[in-house]
């Protein structure tokens, strides 16, 4: 009458994410306590220039998670590959919320710095802006009923468009050099040093383990809800049913 | 539960009824999001390379701006720096420097709170044909205009390297061989 369950995990947790989640918690709080009590002041902007170790990470790993969606997107529309989609749509769902970070932190770092929380005519501020509205497009178009593999390909094309926008980004305060309020580059400039530096950089290793644990997380999920969705979905109606069943109805 | 009720619960419902107008209206709401971003972000690289006027560049389209209100950059003069009140309204009048070519300021306002010489500024504003009228104030460039600004934004740089004061930004400064002589 009924076929077996299939097996589904009771978590997506294994040994290398719980060891990953530890780096994680272990590595924010090192941050905190480099952050604020280890590294110094900034001669011109005093202590508001603490917002840099988490406000550069962020927007690298915008880039990261982004361009790992692009790649996704290539891979989907060259090789039709469902690991490929479910990597674009999980890195994209984790970029955004670091997109989020980044304009939020840098709008809290640019009101005692530059006098403003916003500043419509800067391109490095409105084109990450851009790309905020692209990711949550992305994931959308992701949302939309109608068929699985259409909405891959639509969303894919989003994607690389929304990828073309990095290098923009990250270049524009090179290119405008004489016409944007955002600062060059400190990190290539050389114009970071000591704890300041290690602060950051440490900051950056954080968010890239934190990346990669809710990326595997993510992905995990999505592969399982894709099982399920895809052909397993009468077992588990199945199974449902004799539960119900052997249990008397007490759902 | 009864095994009847779960039947229940798992049968088919019935077709809901169509709701063609969302289904057409989601998309293209999503796709007028879509690009209405990407024109904004080709408009804004368009306009990027205007986003402010260096003061240099302000200066000689003196006449073709006339009272237009622009943003002009450059950096502030810290000998020409003087703070007072107009009608209860706190002003800093100073001098700017691009391109050795400066301009005179009138701001009226609070000052930002990071504002000290040699750490550009962003103001928005027009020109003035007047001379200055704050107590003390003696224009670096004393040319019959100013910039009126009702709004300052400080360009800091991306320097995070400590003990760089004032005066060894100022030696660092393009400006410095004119700032020198205008101060002198």
């Amino acid at each position: 009458m009924t076929n077996p369950p299939i097996d589904l995990p009771a978590h997506t947790g294994s040994r290398t994410t719980r060891l990953l989640g530890a780096a994680v918690l272990v590595g924010v709080v090192t941050m905190v306590l480099l952050g604020f009590f280890v590294a110094p002041e900034d001669d011109l902007m005093a202590d508001s220039v603490r917002m840099i170790f988490v406000h550069v990470p962020s927007a690298i790993l915008t880039y990261v998670a982004l361009s790992v969606t692009a790649v996704g997107s290539v891979m989907w529309l060259w090789k039709r590959s469902v690991w490929w989609d479910i990597v674009a749509h999980s890195s994209a769902e984790i970029g955004v919320i670091f997109c989020g970070l980044t304009l939020i932190t840098g709008s809290i770092w640019g009101r005692p710095t530059w006098n403003t929380y916003w500043e419509w005519g800067d391109v490095r501020l409105v084109t990450t802006l851009i790309l905020f509205v692209l990711m949550v497009g992305y994931l959308a178009v992701r949302s939309m009923d109608g068929d699985e593999s259409a909405v891959a390909t639509r969303a894919s094309v989003v994607g690389i468009i929304a990828a073309v926008n990095i290098p923009i980004i990250n270049r524009s305060v090179e290119w405008w050099a004489e016409r944007t309020l955002h600062q060059q580059s400190s990190i290539t400039d050389g114009k970071l040093e000591d704890w300041t530096l290690f602060t950051m950089f440490l900051g950056i290793v954080v968010w890239g383990v934190f990346y990669t644990w809710a990326m595997t997380h993510r992905f995990r999920i999505a592969w399982l809800e894709r099982e399920l969705r895809d052909g397993d979905l009468d077992e588990a109606i199945a199974a449902r049913r004799a539960e119900a069943a052997t249990s008397g109805g007490a759902s | 539960m009864s095994d009847t009720v779960a039947d229940d619960s798992l049968a088919p419902h019935e077709p809901r009824p169509a709701r063609t107008r969302r289904r057409k209206a989601v998309p293209a709401l999503i796709a007028l999001v879509m690009v209405g971003a990407v024109v904004g972000l080709v408009w804004n690289l368009a306009s990027g390379s205007l986003f402010f006027y260096n003061a240099d560049e302000a200066v000689e389209r003196r006449d073709e701006l006339g009272d237009e209100r622009f943003t002009l950059q450059g950096l502030p003069i810290g000998c020409s720096i003087v703070e007072g009140f107009q009608d209860d309204l706190p002003i800093v009048a100073f001098s700017i420097m691009h391109g050795g070519v400066s301009a005179d300021i009138v701001h009226f306002g609070d000052p930002a709170e990071l504002f000290e010489p040699d750490v550009p500024v962003v103001l928005d504003g027009a020109w003035v044909q007047s001379d200055p009228d704050v107590d003390g104030f003696d224009g670096l460039a004393d040319d019959g205009w100013y910039f009126a600004s009702d709004r300052m934004r400080v360009k800091h740089d991306n320097d995070y390297i400590n003990d760089d004061g004032y005066e060894d930004r100022l030696a660092e400064s393009a400006e410095q061989a004119v700032v020198a002589e205008a101060c002198a």
